[in-house]
C-alpha cells in the first residue's frame, strides 16, 4: 500500500483494478477453489521434487477415473462419497461437527447384514437399509443429549465414541459373527436375495447408489423448503439468534444427528449389499470414505447442490489415485495429501475469517 | 492558523461504493473542546479512525502542529501527541490501573518495570485532571466510569495533547458523565485539545466549544457552541426539523399481561437479579433504566426463556411460563427487540427476508393459508412480508435478498424492530430500542412504540437513555446491582432522580421489591 495520495488526483493508477479484484476476492466462491487449486499445485511441487512429473500423475488420476471403462467404478465411489459427505453436512449446516462417520458407517454395515442374513425374502433388502439407518441414526444421535444435557461438545463425543463402535464392530465380525472355516475375518455371503438390485449389467453401480442419490435431494428440499431446514440455518449462521427466536436447538441437533448417522449407516448397508456381499473386518473404513466424504461437505460448505460436485472431486481422486500408482508410479498416498490440503486450506480460511473481524470490530 | 493544534483538509475516503468521508474539512484548536456530531453513517467513526491513523485517507491532508503527517498506524498517530479513548476499552482485567496506564511505555528500572514510578506517575497525572483514580486496584473490580478514567490517564501518560474520545458517554450514569465532562474540561484549560465523538446534542451543547456536524459523508455545519442552539444542530444534522414525539399519557392500562413476582439470576455464584418483581399492563410502557449489566439483560433473559431463574415467578397473560421452552412463550404472546443486535437479534450471514422471516417461518403466512402446508416455508409469503416490512420502516438495503450484515447498524436494528413488532404479540420487550439508529428513524420507532402502547401492548422498554424513557414509559424503574431500587411515575421521572437512583445513590423509592 502507498501512503495518502494528495488531492484532486482522479484516480491512481491500479485502483480500480486492485478494488476490482479486492471485491472479487471476497466472492464466496473465491477459497473452496482456491483451496482446489493449491491443494493441486502443492501436489504438482512434491511430485516435482520426486523427480517425476506432475503432467503425467494428474492426467494418469483423470483418465484411471474418468475413461469408460471405469466410469461404473467410479460413480459407486461418488455416490458412497456424497452419502458420507450428508452424514457431515447436515450437522455443519447448523454449526457442528460429526466427526464419527466412521462409527455410524459400520454399525450401518453391521445391521445390514445381520438382518439381511437373517430374514432372506423379497423385504430382505429394504429391511436391512431400513435397520441399518436406524441403528447408526441412534448412534448418531446419543452425541445430542450428551451436548445439550452435559455439555460435551458434539465433534468431541462423535469423535470419541466413533472408535468404541469400530472396535465392537470389528470384534463381531472376527468371532460371534464371522463366516466358519474362513481365515478372513468376514462375515459369510449374503444369500442371493438379500443383495442390493443391480442397475442393468453395471457390476460396481446399483440401486443402492440411487437411494444415496434421493438422499441428497431430500436434504436439498428439506433444506431449502422447510422450516426444520430454515432452522437449521439459521443455528449454523447464529446459534443464539435462532435460541432467541424460538429454536428448540437440541432437538434440532437431535434430529440432525440423528439424519447424519441414517446417511451414513445407509451408505454401510449399500456397500454390504453390494459385492461382495459381507461385512469384511475393516473394508468399510480403507476407502477413506469418511474423511472424503467430511472433505467435499466442507468443500460445498454443507450446501446440499454443492456436495454432489465436490464429492466427484474427491471420487476422482480416489479412484483416479489407484490408477495413478500403476501407471505414473506416483504413491497413491498423494491424493491422500492433496484431501489434506485442501481441509488445511478450508481451515485457515476459517481462522483468517475470525481474524479480520476481530480486528475491524474497533 | 498557528493556533490549531491539528488539521484535517479535504479527507476523502471510500468503502467499496460507500463513500464514509467526502472532502472532510476540520481545524481543532488548541485547548478548546471539539465536538464532531452527525448521526450513525455520518462518517464520524471513519474522520477519527483517519486521524488517529487506524485508517489511510484516500485523498486529504492532516496537519499536526502545523507539519503535515503520514501515520502508518496509530502508534505513529500517538508518537504524535493523539490519544484515543475507544467506546470499547482495551484494558486488562487482571491488571492493576498503574499496569494498565503504563503499558507500552513502562518507566523501568534496571531493564524491569518500575512500579513505584508507575504508580507514582499515575498519581501525579491523576491529581492534576482530578481524575480519582487509586493506582493500585484492579482494573477488573472498577465501575465503566472509572475503566475509562483509566484509559484516559492511558493517553495523558502517553503525553497526549490531542485526545480523542469516541462516544464516552455511552456507558456512564449522568453523575460519572459530569465529573467526566470536569476532567475534560480541566484537560483543555491545561492546553489539551479534546475531540468529543457524539450524536447526543445536550452533551455537545453542555461541555463543547466548537462543533463540527457530518451529514451523508461530508461537512454539513460548523458552530461554535455559544452561538448553536439544538434546533439548528439537529437541522443541519437531519436536514430537516424534527419533532419529538411524547406519550400523552391517555387512556387507563388494562389487564396485567406480564407479572414478574421475586425473580433471583445467579450466574455462576454471581446474584446478577435480585427478587425483582414488576407487572406490565396492557396499554401500559413500563421504562426499565439503569447503567447497563446492572441486571436488565438477566431479567429478560428470564422472561424471553434464552437465560435461567434461580427463583420467583413469570406470567404471561396470566400463564406461569416456568416449564415452557422459548417457542412456547413466544407463542402466548412474547417479542424481544434484543440489547445485542448482532450476537442475538440477527443472523448476519442470512439476506433480509429470513432475518425477518424468523418467529414467522412455522405459521401460516398471511394470504397464503391456502396451499400451505404445516412444516414447509412459504418462499413467496417471506419475500412479500420482507418487502412490506422494509419499506414500511424504511429500511435502506439494496433489496430482501441482501444479507442483514452489510446494513448499518441503524438500518439493521429497523430490521429487528420491524420483525419483533410485526408479531404482534400482546406483551412486547424493548431493549434499547433505538440503538445506533438516526435521530429520524428514534422518531418513528418511538411513535409506533406509542402506537402499540394505544392498540393495548403491555411493553417494557429498557434503555440507557433517561429521555427516552421519559418520553415514552408510563412508570419507570430503575435497577441498580440486580434490584429495583426506585420506581417513579410519568410525573415524578426526572433526570435527577432517575440519575441518582442509576448510581445506586438514589432514596429508595419503592415499598415492595425495593432495597432490602
Amino acid at each position: 500500500m502507498t501512503a495518502a495520495t494528495p488531492t484532486e488526483a482522479p484516480e491512481p493508477r491500479g485502483a480500480a483494478a486492485r478494488r476490482l479484484f479486492r471485491l472479487a476476492a471476497r466472492h464466496p466462491g473465491v477459497v473452496p477453489v482456491g483451496a482446489v487449486v493449491l491443494a493441486v499445485l502443492i501436489g504438482a511441487a512434491i511430485i516435482a521434487a520426486a523427480g517425476l512429473d506432475p503432467i503425467t500423475a494428474y492426467s494418469a488420476v483423470l483418465q484411471g477415473a474418468l475413461e469408460p471403462d471405469s466410469l461404473d467404478y467410479t460413480f459407486s465411489v461418488w455416490g458412497f462419497t456424497c452419502g458420507m459427505a450428508l452424514a457431515a453436512a447436515i450437522p455443519l449446516r447448523m454449526g457442528e461437527f460429526n466427526l464419527g462417520g466412521n462409527g455410524q458407517l459400520v454399525l450401518g454395515g453391521l445391521a445390514a447384514t445381520v438382518v439381511a442374513g437373517a430374514l432372506p425374502g423379497p423385504l430382505a433388502v429394504p429391511l436391512a437399509v431400513l435397520a441399518a439407518a436406524v441403528l447408526a441414526a441412534a448412534f448418531g444421535a446419543v452425541s445430542a443429549p450428551l451436548a445439550t444435557r452435559f455439555k460435551i461438545p458434539i465433534i468431541i463425543s462423535t469423535l470419541l465414541l466413533s472408535p468404541i463402535a469400530v472396535a465392537v464392530v470389528s470384534f463381531l465380525v472376527r468371532f460371534p459373527l464371522a463366516e466358519a472355516g474362513s481365515g478372513v475375518a468376514q462375515t459369510a455371503r449374503l444369500p442371493e436375495d438379500a443383495r442390493m438390485w443391480s442397475i442393468g449389467d453395471l457390476s460396481y453401480s446399483n440401486v443402492g447408489l440411487l437411494i444415496l442419490v434421493a438422499m441428497m435431494a431430500v436434504f436439498w428440499i428439506v433444506d431449502s423448503r422447510t422450516a426444520v431446514g430454515f432452522e437449521l440455518r439459521v443455528v449454523g449462521a447464529n446459534r443464539r439468534f435462532g435460541a432467541y427466536g424460538g429454536v428448540v436447538v437440541g432437538r434440532l441437533a437431535l434430529g440432525a444427528m440423528a439424519a447424519a448417522g441414517a446417511a451414513a449407516g445407509i451408505v454401510g448397508a449399500v456397500i454390504v449389499l453390494s459385492s461382495p456381499y459381507r461385512l469384511i473386518d475393516g473394508a468399510l473404513l480403507s476407502p477413506g470414505y469418511t474423511f472424503a466424504g467430511f472433505a467435499a461437505a466442507l468443500l460445498a460448505g454443507g450446501r446440499p447442490l454443492l456436495i454432489p460436485v465436490t464429492s466427484v472431486l474427491f471420487a476422482v481422486l480416489q479412484v483416479g489415485g489407484a490408477a495413478m500408482e500403476r501407471t505414473a508410479d506416483v504413491p497413491r498416498q498423494l491424493s491422500d495429501l492433496l484431501q489434506g490440503v485442501v481441509i488445511i486450506v478450508l481451515a485457515l480460511r476459517t481462522v483468517l475469517d475470525a481474524g479480520r473481524t476481530g480486528r475491524s470490530e474497533h | 492558523m498557528t493556533d490549531a493544534a491539528a488539521e484535517l483538509r479535504g479527507i476523502s475516503k471510500r468503502f467499496d461504493a460507500v463513500v464514509a468521508n467526502d472532502g472532510v474539512d476540520l481545524v481543532l484548536r488548541r485547548g478548546t473542546i471539539h465536538a464532531v456530531m452527525g448521526e450513525n453513517g455520518a462518517g464520524k467513526s471513519t474522520l477519527m479512525s483517519i486521524l488517529f491513523g487506524l485508517l489511510r485517507p484516500d485523498s486529504g491532508q492532516i496537519l499536526v502542529g502545523g507539519v503535515e503527517r503520514h501515520f502508518r498506524g496509530p502508534l505513529d498517530a500517538i508518537a504524535a501527541g493523539l490519544g484515543m479513548v475507544h467506546q470499547h476499552f482495551r484494558l486488562f482485567d487482571s491488571m492493576t490501573v498503574a499496569e494498565n496506564v503504563v503499558y507500552g511505555a513502562e518507566p523501568r528500572r534496571r531493564g524491569r518495570l518500575d512500579r513505584t514510578a508507575a504508580a507514582e506517575r499515575v498519581r501525579e497525572l491523576s491529581d492534576r485532571y482530578g481524575l480519582d483514580t487509586d493506582p493500585d486496584s484492579v482494573v477488573g473490580t472498577l465501575s465503566a466510569g472509572a475503566r475509562q478514567r483509566v484509559e484516559i490517564l492511558k493517553a495523558l501518560h502517553r503525553d497526549a495533547e490531542i485526545l480523542i474520545l469516541d462516544e464516552p458517554t455511552a456507558v456512564l450514569t449522568p453523575v460519572e458523565v459530569d465529573s467526566l465532562f470536569a476532567v475534560l474540561r480541566r484537560a483543555a484549560d491545561e492546553g489539551a485539545t479534546v475531540v468529543l465523538v457524539t450524536h447526543k446534542i445536550h452533551e455537545v451543547l453542555a461541555i463543547s466549544d466548537e462543533v463540527t456536524v457530518l451529514r451523508d459523508a461530508r461537512v454539513t455545519g460548523r458552530f461554535r457552541t455559544a452561538e448553536a442552539t439544538g434546533s439548528a444542530l439537529v437541522q443541519s444534522m437531519t436536514g430537516r426539523e424534527v419533532t419529538e414525539v411524547a406519550n400523552a399519557g391517555t387512556g387507563e392500562p388494562g389487564d396485567e399481561a406480564l407479572q414478574v413476582t421475586g425473580l433471583t439470576v445467579v450466574d455462576r455464584g454471581v446474584h446478577r437479579v435480585r427478587d425483582v418483581s414488576f407487572t406490565v399492563r396492557r396499554g401500559e410502557i413500563v421504562g426499565v433504566a439503569g447503567v447497563s449489566g446492572n441486571g436488565q439483560r438477566e431479567v429478560v433473559a428470564a422472561i424471553l426463556g434464552t437465560g435461567s431463574a434461580e427463583s420467583g415467578e413469570i406470567r404471561l397473560l396470566g400463564r406461569d411460563v416456568a416449564s415452557l421452552d422459548v417457542r412456547r412463550r413466544r407463542a402466548i404472546g412474547l417479542a424481544v427487540v434484543p440489547e445485542d443486535r448482532r450476537g442475538e437479534g440477527m443472523a448476519v450471514t442470512m439476506t433480509t427476508a429470513e432475518n425477518l422471516a424468523l418467529g414467522h417461518h412455522r405459521t401460516a403466512p398471511i394470504g397464503a393459508s391456502r396451499g400451505w402446508r404445516r412444516g414447509w416455508l412459504s418462499l413467496r409469503a417471506q419475500r412479500d412480508m420482507a418487502r412490506r416490512l422494509i419499506a414500511d420502516y424504511d429500511v435502506r438495503t439494496s433489496g430482501e435478498r441482501q444479507p442483514v450484515g452489510a446494513l448499518s447498524g441503524g438500518n439493521a436494528q429497523k430490521v429487528v424492530i420491524a420483525r419483533e413488532l410485526s408479531h404482534r404479540a400482546p406483551v412486547l420487550i424493548a431493549e434499547q430500542p433505538t440503538q445506533g439508529v438516526d435521530i429520524g428513524a428514534i422518531e418513528s420507532i418511538h411513535q409506533r412504540l406509542l402506537d402499540y402502547r394505544r392498540d393495548g401492548g403491555a411493553v417494557l422498554l429498557v434503555s440507557h437513555e433517561i429521555a427516552e424513557l421519559q418520553a415514552l414509559a408510563d412508570r419507570v424503574l430503575v435497577m441498580f446491582a440486580g434490584r429495583i431500587v426506585a420506581e417513579y411515575s410519568r410525573a415524578d421521572a426526572t433526570t435527577a432522580r432517575i440519575g441518582a437512583a442509576m448510581a445506586g445513590t438514589g432514596e429508595s423509592s419503592r415499598s415492595e421489591g425495593g432495597a432490602s
